[in-house]
Parts: C-alpha cells; sequence; structure tokens
C-alpha cells in the first residue's frame, strides 16, 4: 500500500514539474518529451519493482493487479476531465503490461469497480468472464466496496472496459467471443466522438480486425471498415484514420486483392503519422503492393524503412519484411549482404531465402529449381511464391553476366549447356536470351550468327572517362548535404538564456581574449 | 420474373444461332439488347437480391456475357473485350452457388493474354495473384504464364512456337499480335547484338516469308539499316571513338558550387 501512495506522489510531481514546464515556450518543447520518457521510465521501473516484490503469497497477486487497474482507470478520469490525450495513451501502455496478469476475477471485481453493476454493458461484459472461484472475488469485493462510490461511468471508461474485455477473451482464445464482444462495442463506439476515446477506439478497431480474421471471416467487416474509416476522416479523428487504412489495407491483401488495395491507397488521404507502429504497418503494405506491381526501387524503400523503424520486439514482422526486402533486392539485380540472414533470431525462418540467394549469386537454374522446390511451403505461406517465379530470370541473367566476364569468346551451344535451359531448341533460346540481355545493357557483347558464338567486348580503362567524377560529385553532393542539415539542426543548449554571465566571469573572459590577441600580434611581429 | 426470363433465354438463343452463322452485326444488335434487359434482373451483381430463381438468372446472365467476351474477340474490338471482362469478372469471384463454368479458365487465360500484349505487366501479376494455385495448373492458364515468362527472359522463338500449341482457337488472334510485338523486340536486340546478319538469316529471325516483306518492313520501321551486298548492317558505327572534349560547363558550375559550400564552412 505504502508503494501506491508513493507511486501517486510521483506522479503527481512530475506532472506538476510537467505543467510549469509546459508554459515556458519553443526550444523546451524537445526538453519536455525527453522529460515525459524520464517520467515514464521512472514509473515503470517502479511499477516493475512493484509486482515482483509482492508476488510471493498469492492473495496479494490479484489485488495488485486490481490496484493497477484501479490506478488507470483514475488517470483515464483525470486525462478525459482534463482533456489530454497523452494521459489516456499512457493508459494505454500500462495496460498492454499488465496484459498477462489479466484474470477473469481481477476483471470482474474490475468491472464491477469502474461500471453501475446491472447496467446493460456491465451485464454483457460480465456475461463474457468466467466465473472463478469465490474466495478471490470476496476479497475484492470486500476491499472494493469500501472505496467504490457508485458513480456514472465516463464514455471513456466504458470503452476501456471493453477494452480490457476484449484482450482477455483474445488472450484466451475464445475467437468468436471476441468477435461478438467487440462488434457490440463497435457499435457503441459509432455514437461517441471525443478526442479521448479516440485512442482507445483505434485499439478497438485494430483488436476487432484481428479477432475476425483468426476466425477467417475478414470479408465480411470491409463495408464496416469502410464506413468507421469514412467517420473518422469526417471526424478528424487521424489515429483512427491510420489505424482503419491499415486494417482495411490487411484486410484486401489477405485476400491478394492488390488492385483494390492500390486504388484505395492512392485515394486515401495522408498525413503526418501519429503512430509508429502504424507507420511502419503502412510502408511495409506499400511495399508490398509496389512488388507485386513492379516497381521494385520504391518497393525496396519502402519495406526496408519499415523494418528499421519497427521496434524490435516486433520481430514476427521485421523478419517477413526482411523476407520481402530480400527477394525484391534479388528481384533488382543486386544481391544482399550475408549479414542481414545473420540477424538475431532471424536465421531460422531466413534460411530458405539465404539459399535462394546463393542459387540467384551463382547464376545456376537448376539450383534455383531445386531450391524453390524444397521450400516451396515456406514460400506458398509467406506467399512469396509468384515472386520467386519472376527471380528465373534474373538467374539466367546472372550466369549470363558470368559467362561473359570469363570468356572472350564463346559458342552458343556452350551457353546454352552452361545456363542449363532445358528446352527444346537451345541454341536458339540462348541467342535471343543474350541478344535481349545485350539490349538491356546486362552484359557488353556481340553475337556472330553466322558462326554461332558470342563474343565479350573488352572493358576499356575506366579512369580515362568520366565516370569517377561523377561519382565523386555525387558523394561530395551527399557529405556537404549532410554538413548544411547538421547546421540548421543546431540547437543552443537548453539553459543557456538562463544563466546570466557574472560579472567576475566576463572579466576573466575579456583578459583572455586580450592576451590571446597580443599572443598573436607578438608573434606578427616576430616573424617579420 | 419469369417472362422476362423466358423472353431474354429465347433473345440469347437466336444470338447463338447468329454467332455460329458469323453474323457478327445481329449479333452486336442482340448482345445490346440482352444487356438491357438484364438491367431489369435484380438478383445480378451489383444488387445481389435473392430471388426465387436467382441461380438461373446469374447462370443465364453468366452465359450471355461470356458469349460477348468471344463475341469481342471475333470483332476485333478490345475495348469492348475489357468492358465485358470487367462485367463478367464478379460472376467468377463473387457469386457463390452456380455451377463452375467450363469456359472460365479460357476466358481468365484470355484476360491475362490480352494484359501481356498491350505490355500491362504490372495488371498481369495483380491478377495472376488473384488466382488460387489450383487455376494455374490448368493449360489454358499456363500458356499465358510460360508466354509471359518467355518474353521477360527474351526467348522469343518461344513465344512464336507456343503459338503453334494454343490451347484454344479463340487465341490465335492474340497471337497474331503478339507476333508482330515480339517482331519489333526482336529488331530491337539484334541491331544493339549484331554487327550485320545475312539476309536470310534475317528474314528467318524476322519471321518474314519472303526477302520483299522484309525489305519493305526494314524501309518502314528502321530506315537506319543499311542492306549492301547480301547482308543487313545495323548502324554501330557511331559509338566508335569516346568522346574527346570534356563537358566543361557541367565542370564549371560543379566546381563553383564546391567552392560556395566550402565558404559556407565556418
Amino acid at each position: 500500500m505504502e508503494w501506491s501512495m508513493v507511486f501517486a506522489m510521483t506522479t503527481k510531481v512530475i506532472e506538476t514539474l510537467a505543467f510549469s514546464l509546459f508554459r515556458i515556450k519553443s526550444y523546451l518543447g524537445r526538453f519536455l518529451y525527453q522529460f515525459q520518457i524520464f517520467a515514464k521510465m521512472t514509473q515503470d521501473i517502479e511499477m516493475k519493482e512493484q509486482q515482483p516484490a509482492l508476488s510471493n503469497s498469492l492473495s496479494i497477486t490479484a489485488p495488485s493487479t486490481f490496484q493497477n487497474l484501479k490506478e488507470i482507470a483514475a488517470l483515464i478520469e483525470v486525462g478525459a476531465y482534463a482533456r489530454e490525450v497523452r494521459r489516456i495513451v499512457r493508459a494505454i501502455r500500462w495496460t498492454i503490461q499488465l496484459r498477462r496478469k489479466l484474470k477473469a476475477s481481477v476483471l470482474s471485481a474490475f468491472l464491477n469497480y469502474v461500471l453501475i453493476p446491472g447496467s446493460e454493458l456491465h451485464s454483457r461484459l460480465y456475461s463474457y468472464l468466467p466465473k472463478e472461484d469465490d474466495q478471490d472475488m470476496e476479497l475484492d469485493t470486500a476491499t472494493s466496496a469500501t472505496q467504490a462510490p457508485a458513480k456514472h461511468p465516463l464514455p471513456e471508461l466504458e470503452v476501456y472496459c471493453c477494452f480490457l474485455v476484449l484482450i482477455f477473451l483474445i488472450d484466451q482464445k475464445r475467437y468468436s467471443e471476441a468477435k461478438a464482444c467487440s462488434s457490440a462495442s463497435i457499435a457503441r463506439l459509432k455514437n461517441l466522438n471525443r478526442r479521448t476515446v479516440d485512442v482507445l477506439a483505434s485499439r478497438l478497431y485494430f483488436y476487432y480486425s484481428l479477432s475476425y480474421e483468426l476466425t477467417g471471416d475478414l470479408a465480411e467487416i470491409r463495408g464496416n471498415l469502410l464506413a468507421l474509416h469514412r467517420t473518422a476522416t469526417l471526424r478528424l479523428d487521424e489515429l483512427g484514420q491510420e489505424t482503419l487504412l491499415n486494417l482495411l489495407l490487411r484486410n484486401y491483401l489477405y485476400y491478394n486483392l492488390y488492385d483494390q488495395a492500390e486504388k484505395l491507397r492512392s485515394k486515401a488521404p495522408r498525413f503526418e503519422a501519429h503512430s509508429n507502429q502504424q507507420f511502419c504497418r503502412y510502408l511495409f503494405y506499400l511495399g508490398k503492393i509496389r512488388t507485386i506491381q513492379l516497381e521494385y526501387t520504391d518497393a525496396k524503400e519502402s519495406l526496408l524503412q519499415a523494418a528499421r523503424k519497427a521496434p524490435d520486439a516486433a520481430l514476427g514482422f521485421r523478419v517477413i519484411c526482411n523476407k520481402w526486402a530480400v527477394i525484391v533486392r534479388l528481384l533488382l539485380g543486386e544481391i544482399p549482404e550475408r549479414t542481414i540472414f545473420m540477424q538475431k533470431g532471424m536465421e531460422k525462418a531466413l534460411r530458405p531465402y539465404f539459399e535462394l540467394t546463393n542459387a540467384v549469386r551463382i547464376g545456376d537454374l537448376e539450383l534455383f529449381k531445386t531450391v524453390a522446390d524444397k521450400f516451396s511451403n515456406t514460400f506458398s505461406s509467406d506467399r512469396t511464391d509468384n515472386l520467386i517465379v519472376r527471380l528465373r530470370h534474373n538467374v539466367i541473367r546472372t550466369g549470363l553476366r558470368n559467362i561473359s566476364i570469363s570468356y572472350s569468346r564463346i559458342s552458343l551451344a556452350d551457353v546454352a549447356k552452361k545456363l542449363r535451359l532445358d528446352s527444346p531448341n537451345p541454341i536458339a533460346d540462348a541467342e535471343s536470351i543474350v541478344a535481349k540481355a545485350i539490349r538491356d545493357g546486362a552484359i557488353d557483347a556481340t553475337l556472330d550468327h553466322a558462326n554461332g558464338w558470342m563474343v565479350s567486348k573488352e572493358t576499356g580503362d575506366i579512369y580515362s572517362t568520366n565516370e569517377p567524377q561523377v561519382a565523386f560529385n555525387s558523394r561530395i553532393a551527399f557529405c556537404l548535404n549532410m554538413h548544411n542539415e547538421a547546421v540548421r539542426a543546431l540547437r543552443f543548449p537548453p539553459n543557456s538564456h538562463k544563466e546570466k554571465e557574472g560579472a567576475e566571469k566576463r572579466r576573466e573572459r575579456q583578459q583572455q581574449e586580450q592576451e590571446l590577441a597580443k599572443h598573436i600580434a607578438e608573434d606578427d611581429d616576430d616573424e617579420f | 420474373m419469369d417472362p422476362k426470363f423466358t423472353e431474354v433465354s429465347q433473345i440469347f438463343q437466336l444470338f447463338k444461332a447468329a454467332f455460329v452463322r458469323k453474323d457478327f452485326d445481329t449479333c452486336i444488335k442482340l448482345l445490346s439488347q440482352l444487356k438491357v434487359m438484364l438491367t431489369e434482373f435484380k438478383s445480378l451483381p451489383p444488387l445481389f437480391e435473392e430471388m426465387p430463381n436467382a441461380i438461373q438468372e446469374r447462370t443465364l446472365a453468366r452465359d450471355i456475357y461470356e458469349h460477348a467476351v468471344f463475341l469481342s474477340v471475333k470483332i476485333e474490338d478490345q475495348d469492348a473485350l475489357e468492358r465485358d471482362f470487367f462485367q463478367l469478372k464478379p460472376y467468377y469471384t463473387d457469386t457463390y452457388g452456380l455451377q463452375p463454368s467450363s469456359q472460365e479458365h479460357p476466358i481468365l487465360g484470355l484476360n491475362l493474354l490480352r494484359l501481356l500484349v498491350q505490355n500491362r505487366i504490372a495488371e498481369f501479376h495483380t491478377e495472376l495473384e488473384l488466382l488460387p494455385s489450383s487455376a494455374l495448373e490448368n493449360p489454358c492458364i499456363k500458356h499465358a504464364i510460360e508466354l509471359e515468362q518467355s518474353f521477360m527472359e527474351g526467348a522469343y522463338n518461344r513465344v512464336l512456337s507456343a503459338r503453334q500449341t494454343v490451347p484454344h482457337e479463340i487465341y490465335v488472334y492474340f497471337m497474331d499480335l503478339l507476333a508482330k510485338t515480339v517482331r519489333d523486340e526482336i529488331a530491337g536486340c539484334s541491331e544493339k547484338a549484331y554487327d550485320s546478319l545475312s539476309i536470310n538469316d534475317a528474314r528467318q529471325m524476322l519471321l518474314f516469308s519472303s526477302d520483299l516483306d522484309l525489305v519493305k518492313y526494314i524501309e518502314e520501321e528502321h530506315p537506319e539499316w543499311e542492306i549492301r551486298k547480301g547482308f543487313v548492317f545495323f548502324q554501330r558505327a557511331k559509338e566508335s571513338a569516346p568522346c574527346k572534349e570534356i563537358p566543361s560547363l557541367q565542370l564549371i558550375n560543379q566546381t563553383l558550387s564546391y567552392a560556395r559550400e566550402l565558404e559556407r564552412i565556418v
């Protein structure tokens, strides 16, 4: 109990500090943000210390989670009254940390505390929770009875309760019930139009879509999601818009409807990302669409950015971003480095792609075919199998490039044999393939039809051309650009304007400058 | 709905008869009539209401649109083909309870082929993603996929030989169009790859039946090629010596910008 008071006090102190600092303008904006991070970190550390300390006796663990939930409810109330969204965001963050500890008893006690027992919402949510053994319940109801006044719950709190029950159901894998719960909650949300609810609402949308996806009924909710997106746009709810756009894209891409996904994405309003996770997801879906549409450069940029921005904890997401990024790079003709495949935790998942890269690098069609067949299950579950088929062309090109570099003159029959083209008429095939490769600029050679061979051109001395100058220029421009950006981003140290230079310090500084000036003058004289 | 249904079926029979007779004008007239009458049926997309004989109506509508697709190929109207195919598509993807049509795969393959010929490769791949893997085994669709691969790789002779192995006679129209595209591609590649070709070889590669056709083609499309002593010379003498002049203006600009930026460094 003492811990919670200390906890509450520190929150108050930090909040008042934050408030006072908030009044000071401009360059303290960044400082404040760091302060908030610091505040959150201290709170997290305190909470983590709290829970292991009290976990020894079973009967106290449930109330400590319950206490946390009560604190979260208090925070949400304060946030709702003061109309501050960041508190709600913080509340959600704490809830996610508590997710593992949610049990039916705790939830039912919390529902009793927050909602009016007997109200329609309460009875509906209560019905989802299984009834557990009574002694825990009695303990909790005893404590809650002393503290809870019967008050009319805020809409934020109601939505928050729906949210809690929903994640509880999903964690318990009761997906059909989760479906029903989420649909009912979404229906309730339609009437609420408050910014503070938006954050909770966007989480609800996400779990709504997730529960439908886990039961395999994604197509049903597409109409609902579109309607919700419309409403969010009308209400200028940017976080909701972002979340719903991502959910819709996920919906379309689940059913391979790339065309419709692209049409939606190009027409939907775009703005600064509010949430890093949503932005990462958006980049990933964009990358996927671009890959299928053969725009490999854009796709590579999006996918690599998504993989970089993703938080370290999101391992599965980063794995699949990397898988698609590897394939796009192979399709562009560049070979990804070995270190990509050796990243922590991803080695096993990326193994098939590693072997595929190997086959493409060597330029061996047979090896490529064996690898593709061996891992065809993985590829089809990743939905990359059609892309792998497109890679065949790259394998042939790489093989051709190797041959053209190693031989100055080689007959077409040998080329066909080396490329292992399995076709009824290999020489004619090889001839047309080489001709196309020459036209595309992949290899530098000429063909001699009468004698049936390919003659590689000599690569001249590159330093006698303009090439190095151009390469240098791009690098110089980049460095200069970086320098300019750095200069522009310079900031004064935050408290410099506060410190007035004391009279003593000023005298000292002036003295030093005078000495320096005398020194330089003397040096000059000496040199003369 | 029954009298309308029987009326539509009757006109459809007339349409089919005219189609077999190759009387395309009557076909077009009857088709527009049929389309107007189909708008009265409520169970079709986009309304999708559940009427008592919904399945029958949808099957009939699907048949009508399939014939419309075949008709547009016969009259060689690619826009009409695109329109009719888009109208037909919801019947394949969104309607349940209908017997799978025997023409489904040939028509899907036909659409893929059309996209390939019009060089809309991005849409080709997008459509390909929509097909389930079982459909990829179907000969019509497999044919289109292999064609696209050969096209990408540059094995144009495979493309041309595939013309002989068309799985459905309706594809012949597109194969002819494809042949023309392939010919242009081969000409472009040969230009870069060969110094010269004998007339016979050139004729063979570009698939002309006589020397005269070849000469006419060269005069029309590639006037820069020369024909001398029984050989076709592709003009590539221009790129022999690298330019001796230095791009002075560009260098001056670059150096000035370096100087300016360096001055800015405090």
